[in-house]
């Protein structure tokens, strides 16, 4: 899986790549703003845009979800810190892995994104540490799943 | 004391509540709001510095050629993440003053045994919801770090096998948690405490609550019991 890393936090950026690439995935950029996030995400088609709500031109990840899903068709995954001020409809996103992540977390919701996007099914519950949108849960039959504690 | 022309004070005082009541409110709504807004805002930056401390440990640990730097690294980096997995949680829920007990140790025994790529670790949770102060969310979170790191790491060697239970329940005025494991037994006599164990005795301390770490034979079980003052 191709992965674009949209991060105005440059450190928790060159981390993530690391865990991009240890899960097995291609980390195939990076960047700061909403303006260079849409390019990259035009240009480079990745599977998957981890995208922080708060860039270097402001609150315009939510905007950058919306706009790389309708004009690329990219999936775009959010990190932030308040995951309560996310739009009820995701704004197209899969879904969220809440900061702050561990490296447990962030791997595993990337795995399990990785097979969700690739089979167009979900292989089971979601992982701790990531939220699905409703719209994305119900495309990969995470409903259907038989609930545990 | 009243001066002719003037309205006594206390109808002066009447009349400006009445007309400065509505303005009042709104002023008190605005602060109110400010506040808030404030509160989410320091709170949104705590979370987003826990996670570049968190990131910035496992950038170092990455970067340490020393096995037994990286494995220090990486310890204090597993302690960084016991903090953040508690306040990952706080203000997601109603009350910005309490903490869900239960939920949060759902999340703690996930990310710390998945963490640990021992899938060969069976683990079972029996979890009575209990809310505790947010203050306590920290020094209990990194207490059961310890307890819980100790079990994987001393109870379960060498890919040894085996299963760890994690009890909370309610016990008259304490809560008892308790972290159970299956495995090779006690190994806490002799040489100096670890900063393991010196960080459990001090957390126990600070948070008033007696940890007993005792032979099941087989493995070992830590029980940790804590005052429940007026919490329900």
């Amino acid at each position: 899986m191709n992965v674009l890393i949209v991060e105005d936090e440059i450190l928790l950026a060159m981390e993530l790549s690391f865990l991009i690439e240890e899960v097995g995935c291609v980390d195939v950029g990076h960047a700061m703003s909403s303006a260079d996030a849409l390019a990259m995400a035009a240009d480079l088609r990745p599977d998957l845009a981890l995208v922080d709500v708060h860039l270097q031109d402001g609150p315009t990840g939510i905007d950058l979800a919306r706009h790389i899903a309708s004009d690329c068709g990219v999936v775009a995954l959010f990190m932030t810190a308040n995951v309560k001020r996310l739009p009820a409809d995701f704004a197209g996103a899969c879904g969220v892995v809440g900061k702050p992540y561990s490296e447990h977390g962030m791997k595993a919701a990337l795995r399990y994104l990785d097979i969700c996007l690739r089979d167009g099914r979900a292989p089971g519950l979601a992982p701790a540490g990531l939220q699905l949108a409703p719209a994305w849960a119900e495309r990969w039959g995470v409903g259907d799943l038989p609930r545990i504690a | 004391m009243t001066t002719p022309g003037f309205l006594p004070p206390l109808t002066r005082r009447r009349v400006a509540s009445r007309e400065g009541e509505a303005a009042g409110r709104g002023d008190l709504e605005r602060a109110l709001a400010e506040k808030t807004a404030l509160l989410h805002e320091v709170d949104h930056r705590v979370k987003n510095n826990l996670q570049l401390v968190s990131s910035l440990l496992l950038l170092q640990a990455r970067h340490a050629a020393d096995p037994v730097v990286r494995q220090a690294l990486r310890a204090a980096q597993a302690r960084i993440n016991a903090v953040a997995i508690v306040h990952r949680r706080l203000f997601q829920g109603e009350d910005p003053e309490r903490f869900d007990v239960a939920a949060f140790l759902r999340d703690m025994v996930e990310d710390v045994i998945g963490g640990s790529g021992r899938t060969d670790i069976r683990v079972t949770l029996d979890l009575e919801r209990t809310d505790l102060p947010t203050a306590q969310a920290a020094p209990l979170a990194l207490l059961i770090s310890e307890l819980l790191g100790n079990a994987i790491l001393h109870g379960f060697p060498d890919g040894r096998e085996g299963a760890i239970t994690v009890t909370a329940a309610r016990e008259g005025d304490q809560l008892r948690i308790e972290i159970a494991d299956n495995g090779v037994g006690v190994p806490t006599t002799g040489s100096t405490p670890g900063i393991g164990q010196t960080i459990v005795k001090h957390l126990c301390s600070q948070l008033r609550a007696d940890c007993q770490v005792a032979d099941a034979g087989p493995g070992v079980r830590a029980t940790v019991r804590l005052p429940l003052d007026g919490v329900h």
